[in-house]
């Protein structure tokens, strides 16, 4: 762990800018924040962006090939990018979607994206309104800064990271530092009221797939796409073709088209079947391919929620 | 008041006049559409400037499934009920109207993050209270239903200028191209504002993607050559022909909910491009949505 007496972020990013990165940090738009390519880093008042870090390295519309008579182009985009003052649980996603787009088929449009970005995050000293990460591992980025009461200390969690800590001046942190950043992360992890017996849930809704909970649950919800959309971990898209290019967007399991066949049939044209889709691909399906649950606990899909549906909440009332 | 609502609520259901109630119910901090079925269940009724959801949309769902369903109704979710009757979207006998006079909303983007408390028809924050009102609610044509079986509350005139329009349209040509460019752009597509409106009920959607359904007897060359509109592909170009649709559809039967606008993640003033149509309407066509009891279109062919 390395210490930094000064505006690590700002100084950070005038030595990543001279060496050609582009660098992304928070700016505030209306209320909220988004990544955005900008000089000025003001976090005050920062909480976290409204689209997290994922729409960098998986954006929203993405050319994978241009086209006349035969694929004439296929764009990669090189360039070296660093997103800055990330949230742990936001970076932590990332590593969730690496499993989904470099594991088995290697997808080389989110491989050289995430190559080539380094992602520096910022851990919280309180949980934020709606967050619930203390139900998941939630530490990830390429190295981590805590606030302290002189400037940042820093740890590094990948080689990468590593290398940005010797772009700066930094001192190694002694005991009391380590200490105190120990300290902040047991104060901020107990802060949290509740802890979910994920464990548990899991098993429950295996057992509950058929139940009339899911019905029930859904009487609000109005398939839009905004849980999905604003979550970090979701990654589904579709493919389409216009005006000589093949590109990808983003896609949601919660629009009524989504599962459309070919055929006219849908095999979830019922709300109540999509939101159920959600809750089972996050803690069920993902769980058994990959390992692990794919939910980082941000709560952007509770506090954007046009009509309240609340992910813990639900998740809380599956029958034992 | 919201002890009369309560009131009128059990009295209904004690007496088997309707076999549920749509209402709000407090839930961590804001309220949530809710369906009340036991008497006993409705000491968690609310009503308050927290009460934002249009029950239109949700009403319309479900009043199918059963004898009669209740709905509690601010002048513009009775608007949009009343709206949805027209189009015939809603059985108008099906449904029970409580009506309530409202003062208004609150923009819960305004009291994002903060500890909130509600008292009588005010919202404080740090027991301070603040301009926490939804700016659409101040231009609320009728904060007290001109539609309903019963009403609860007293009577309140409604606001008719345009002066939050009016601003937009002072602004020259390039001003306004830009302001709205820099909406639109931030724009995701998420497609809240149409699937949260109540007036949006179309199960094909001409901004749909894939839109105007295939049909199992559709064949390759069809379903090939179907029109679409509009890709998946989120730009600026692609993003307005998408409001801009999406608004067409609404004019004369928007009924100012603001749902759209709450909605959006990304806090894109929908309600000023609903405001401009319905002032074209008044002003172009004559049409005041308040008095008529004629569908816009339905008039149109009417006259014409």
């Amino acid at each position: 762990m390395k210490v930094y007496n000064d505006y690590f972020f700002r100084d950070l990013a005038a030595k990543l800018r001279e060496k050609g990165y582009k660098v992304y940090v928070p700016v505030k738009v209306k209320d909220y924040y988004l990544f955005k390519e900008g000089d000025e880093i003001d976090l005050s008042g920062y909480v976290n962006t409204m689209k997290p870090v994922k729409e960098i390295i998986f954006p929203q519309n993405e050319v994978l090939i241009k086209y006349k008579d035969w694929i004439e182009e296929v764009p990669l985009d090189k360039s070296k990018k660093a997103v800055l003052a990330v949230r742990p649980c936001d970076a932590k996603a990332l590593d969730l979607l690496d499993k989904v787009f470099l594991e088995e088929f290697v997808d080389p449009y989110y491989k050289i994206r995430r190559d080539n970005t380094l992602i520096v995050s910022l851990a919280c000293k309180e949980p934020c309104n709606y967050g619930f990460c203390i139900n998941f591992e939630f530490y990830g980025g390429d190295s981590i800064a805590y606030e302290i009461d002189t400037g940042y200390a820093v740890d590094a969690l990948t080689d990468k990271g590593r290398e940005v800590l010797s772009l700066l001046n930094m001192l190694d942190a002694d005991k009391s530092v380590i200490e105190k950043v120990k300290e902040q992360k047991r104060r901020f992890e107990k802060s949290f009221k509740e802890k979910l017996n994920l464990n548990e849930i899991v098993n429950a809704m295996i057992k509950n797939f058929d139940s009339s909970y899911w019905k029930d649950v859904s009487t609000n919800c109005i398939s839009c796409g905004i849980c999905t959309y604003l979550c970090p971990t979701c990654f589904c898209f579709d493919i389409l073709d216009e005006e000589n290019v093949r590109y990808r967007s983003w896609d949601s399991c919660q629009f009524p088209l989504y599962t459309l066949e070919s055929s006219s049939h849908n095999p979830r044209a019922e709300k109540w079947k999509r939101l159920r889709n959600r809750f089972y691909d996050k803690f069920v399906y993902m769980y058994k391919r990959k390992g692990e649950i794919f939910c980082v606990g941000c709560g952007r899909c509770i506090e954007r929620c046009p009509v309240g549906i609340d992910i813990c909440e639900v998740l809380r009332g599956v029958k034992f | 008041m919201l002890e009369e609502i309560k009131r009128v609520c059990k009295e209904l259901l004690e007496q088997k006049k309707v076999d549920a109630i749509v209402a709000w119910r407090r839930k961590n901090g804001r309220e949530v559409l809710s369906i009340f079925k036991d008497v006993k269940d409705l000491e968690n009724l609310s009503f308050s400037p927290l009460s934002v959801n249009n029950p239109a949309k949700l009403v319309m769902e479900i009043h199918r499934n059963y004898r009669k369903l209740g709905v509690i109704a601010k002048g513009c979710d009775a608007m949009s009920i009343r709206q949805l009757v027209l189009e015939e979207k809603i059985q108008r006998d099906s449904i029970f109207i409580i009506g309530v006079s409202c003062k208004g909303v609150a923009d819960l983007r305004k009291l994002k993050g903060k500890k909130v408390e509600v008292k009588g028809w005010n919202v404080f924050v740090d027991e301070r209270s603040f301009d926490w009102i939804f700016e659409n609610c101040l231009y609320c044509r009728c904060p007290t239903p001109t539609y309903y079986d019963v009403l609860v509350g007293e009577f309140r005139e409604g606001y008719r200028g345009f002066e939050d329009v009016e601003k937009i349209e002072k602004m020259d040509e390039k001003e306004r191209w830009d302001f709205w460019t820099k909406e639109f752009s931030l724009c995701i597509r998420c497609h809240a504002c149409r699937s949260v409106c109540p007036v949006c009920y179309c199960t094909e959607c001409i901004v749909d993607p894939t839109n105007l359904a295939i049909s199992s007897t559709s064949t390759a060359e069809e379903k090939a050559k179907y029109p679409r509109i509009l890709g998946r592909k989120v730009n600026l170009k692609d993003n307005i022909v998408y409001h801009v649709v999406r608004l067409f559809h609404h004019a004369g039967r928007c009924t100012k909910c603001g749902e759209c606008e709450r909605a959006c993640p990304m806090g894109l003033p929908l309600t000023k491009l609903e405001r401009k149509l319905e002032k074209i309407v008044l002003e172009v066509f004559g049409y005041d949505q308040v008095k008529e009891t004629v569908p816009f279109f339905s008039k149109l062919e009417m006259v014409g």
